[in-house]
């Protein structure tokens, strides 16, 4: 036991030497994604464990973010496809700009699911968001089912997407699992 | 933006050690850890700058080389999209020391991965700005340091680092205008009558 204490602090003191530290906390697989409400472009408070039952992509983006840009269509498309199988895409912006304008950008990219005003202690949640984009998949009982940090291509998006729809809801959440859909950017 | 940055920040202020304890007990007990995150860029640097004589009352340009670590890009100071970071030195100047203007060099039109039917105005590798310094005549000669900072934002070829600032400093010899010897002429008598 010693030895492992020993080596974690030796792993830990280089990790905190570096500049590249690591966030915290490490999300493990399987592990439930952390709670958090947000505001959404169209002013109302959205909670992320309202979607229980539903299988979610939650993608971290900016404005200024290029490679985010390009899966947004992606996006779209995936909400259409799948929505109806119990998808709930869900895009948390972590840009200083205005709601107008992440609203007119979003609007631009005919985002046709909600995005979310991020804020700083939601990103620490999710182990910081070092980089952008980054996207979780939830699965329907609220379980992190997969992550993609950065930009990587359409079909490994779309399998994370269904390896998160074949998850069942926790037992007592089946009901949760409602057909309420989700209002789409203003 | 912000957002982001101060998410750095914290981070970088000594949660490694604990997050090393966590990597090594998740390893060992065998959870399956997501994919590993990357680290961030390393920064955009400025190599030194030679201590450059300005003359009063007069703006000298003095050029900043930076370096764009290999594998990234920033934007360049007039990039294509509104929604882009531009790259933009904001310099802070002592009193009596006026900012003239800062040269960017353009962009290079480059499209990437992300963005194949796009071009990008991008600076990769090696830039230069120059600055126009233009110390005001009430300047007292001698040495001054000039501050200020590189705002920028980098990204790789598939993911996107939040906006970082390099601190900018650089030194000068502030001298006196040279002595112009004969330069008024004699003034034709006057005739007063």
């Amino acid at each position: 036991m010693a030895v492992v204490i020993a080596l974690g602090l030796y792993v830990g003191y280089h990790n905190a030497r570096r500049s590249s530290s690591s966030p915290t906390p490490h999300l493990a697989q399987s592990s439930l994604a952390p709670d958090f409400s947000l505001e959404a472009l169209d002013g109302k408070t959205m909670r992320l464990s309202d979607l229980r039952g539903k299988a979610v992509l939650l993608n971290f983006w900016a404005t200024w973010c290029g490679p985010c840009k390009i899966e947004m269509p992606w996006f779209v498309e995936l909400q259409k496809h799948y929505g109806s199988q119990g998808l709930q895409i869900v895009g948390v912006a972590m840009d200083d700009a205005s709601k107008e304008e992440i609203g007119k950008f979003a609007k631009d990219m005919g985002v046709n699911y909600p995005i979310l005003i991020g804020k700083e202690s939601v990103g620490d949640q999710y182990g910081g968001v070092p980089a952008l984009p980054e996207t979780f998949l939830i699965g329907r009982d609220g379980k992190i089912v997969d992550k993609i940090l950065g930009l990587r291509g359409k079909a490994e998006i779309e399998d994370a997407v269904r390896k998160a729809l074949d998850t069942r809801p926790a037992s007592n959440q089946a009901a949760a699992s409602s057909q309420a859909t989700v209002p789409a950017p203003r | 933006m912000a957002v982001l940055r101060n998410t750095l920040s914290l981070r970088n202020q000594g949660g490694g050690a604990v997050l090393g304890f966590v990597t090594l007990l998740a390893f060992s007990s065998g959870i399956p850890a997501l994919a590993q995150v990357p680290p961030p860029p390393p920064p955009v640097t400025m190599a030194a700058v030679p201590l450059t004589k300005v003359v009063r009352a007069q703006q000298t340009m003095v050029s900043l080389n930076f370096r764009v670590p290999p594998g990234y890009h920033i934007n360049s100071n007039t990039p294509k999209s509104e929604f882009l970071i531009a790259t933009a030195l904001k310099m802070d100047l002592p009193t009596d020391i006026i900012l003239g203007k800062i040269d960017y060099p353009p962009g290079e039109e480059l499209t990437f991965p992300f963005s194949p039917d796009e071009k990008l105005s991008v600076y990769a590798g090696d830039f230069t700005v120059a600055v126009g310094v233009h110390p005001m005549h009430s300047v007292v000669p001698g040495k001054y340091v000039m501050r200020g900072v590189l705002r920028y934002q980098a990204c790789d070829n598939a993911a996107c680092y939040p906006p970082r600032t390099l601190p900018v400093s650089f030194e000068v010899k502030v001298a006196k205008e040279p002595s112009s010897g004969n330069k008024n002429p004699a003034q034709s008598p006057h005739v007063h009558n």
